[in-house]
């Protein structure tokens, strides 16, 4: 019994704890103002929506991480379900780590790497 | 606070430690362009010794801070022999050196069934300790500038003793404080690995305050603007860098005013100021000035 437990703690646990470690995807289209961009990210947590996040949105650029950088935005709900929007002024075009600072009912922080051009943005890497 | 606000000055604490490292060589006589690789190193090293070891970050820092001293010490061998451009091209391209070797460093394990750790040019997720710990924003940064003050107030203390004086004058004239009978080329050892574990100490707490890093991060970008920082704000004194930070990322950054262009305002600066002002803001001669005026 001991043993049943002690191998529920050490390995489903852990396992648990990660299905529970929130994801993140975002899509990101030109506002038709420059460098600015209106993003929808999708936040999930064990494969369903993640409801209720406080998120905070903010960029770094990879090459100059803390001296460029942009003022965090507060994102709104969205109209799904894990969905939140936010605007992104970004200052110039090329690749951003964005960063996704989660408060509430998770608390964590998640780091998207997208390049952003005139269009929108893509997936930078995996 | 707000979290712009604290997201500013959390940059400017963290930034200070690299502006320090370089004035440290700067004062010494030597200017390095290689710091940002120590800040890489620290980063890297306090990173998995908390993500994958499980190890509590004070631990964390003192082992990152042995290792970057280590490291410098280990560059500082061959290099501190030259002078001049070729030590700072030497440091350069040690720097380099560094950030290829994160990009080929591949040491990922299973934690709580997910690979943490460096994986090369993809970077470093999951330096999570802090969250965690359930250390709030705020708290980092008070954590970040009590460490910073201890930092500077043995700064101060050293300049103001025995070998503060003996370091400046082997910065301005090696050779008189050779013949003095300083061994110049201990004491710059000693200083360059002052140097890398005081940068080493500045990457963990940025690392652990992003939660990723990438071998980007620590290019020659961060290396050329802390040995800015340290050349605007002035080398008279180690409050110096310190003003060099606070102008660029708290005045110029932050404020927004200059908006995209702010890296042209700051290139056009540091020329205006090497022009005006050779050894900064606060040089030796404007520190004395201040001494008289308020002792």
């Amino acid at each position: 019994m001991a043993k049943t437990a002690l191998y529920l703690s050490l390995v489903l646990l852990p396992a648990l704890a990660h299905a529970q470690a929130p994801k993140a995807q975002m899509q990101c289209k030109a506002s038709g103002t420059d460098f600015v961009f209106d993003c929808s990210i999708r936040l999930t947590r064990g494969g369903k929506p993640l409801e209720g996040a406080q998120l905070t949105v903010g960029a770094d650029m990879p090459s100059m991480p803390m001296a460029h950088n942009i003022k965090p935005q507060k994102a709104r709900p969205g109209t799904q379900p894990g969905e939140y929007t936010a605007r992104l002024d970004l200052e110039m075009l090329g690749e951003w780590a964005v960063k996704l600072r989660l408060a509430g009912p998770v608390r964590d922080q998640l780091i998207l790497h997208y390049e952003f051009d005139s269009k929108g943005a893509r997936p930078a890497r995996k | 606070m707000d979290d712009y606000a604290i997201g500013v000055l959390t940059n400017i604490g963290l930034i200070s430690f690299l502006a320090l490292s370089a004035y440290l060589l700067l004062v010494a006589g030597e200017m390095s362009f290689g710091q940002q690789a120590f800040f890489g190193i620290g980063a890297y090293a306090g990173g998995m010794l908390t993500a994958i070891y499980g190890w509590p970050l004070p631990l964390a820092a003192l082992g990152a801070m042995a290792l970057g001293a280590f490291a410098q010490f280990l560059v500082g061998l061959p290099s501190l022999r030259l002078r001049g451009l070729y030590f700072a091209m030497a440091t350069l391209a040690a720097a380099e050196m560094a950030r290829i070797l994160f990009e080929l460093f591949h040491f990922q394990r299973q934690v709580e069934g997910e690979p943490v750790g460096p994986d090369g040019s993809q970077g470093f997720r999951g330096i999570r300790w802090v969250f965690a710990h359930g250390v709030e924003p705020l708290e980092y940064m008070a954590i970040i500038y009590a460490v910073l003050a201890l930092a500077l107030v043995a700064f101060l203390l050293v300049e103001r003793s025995r070998l503060g004086a003996t370091l400046r004058g082997v910065g301005e004239d090696p050779e008189l404080a050779a013949s003095i009978g300083v061994d110049v080329n201990r004491l710059k050892l000693g200083v360059a690995a002052a140097a890398g574990a005081l940068a080493a100490l500045g990457g963990v707490l940025y690392a652990h305050h992003n939660t990723y890093i990438e071998p980007r991060n620590f290019d020659i970008m961060l290396g050329v603007h802390s040995l800015a920082y340290a050349l605007i704000g002035g080398l008279g004194t180690a409050v110096g860098p310190l003003v060099g930070v606070v102008l660029d990322i708290g005045a110029l950054e932050g404020s927004r005013v200059f908006h995209g262009y702010r890296m042209i305002v700051f290139g056009g600066l540091v020329a205006l100021l090497l022009v005006w002002r050779p050894r900064g803001l606060l040089d030796e001669r404007a520190v004395q000035w201040l001494r008289r005026r308020f002792t």
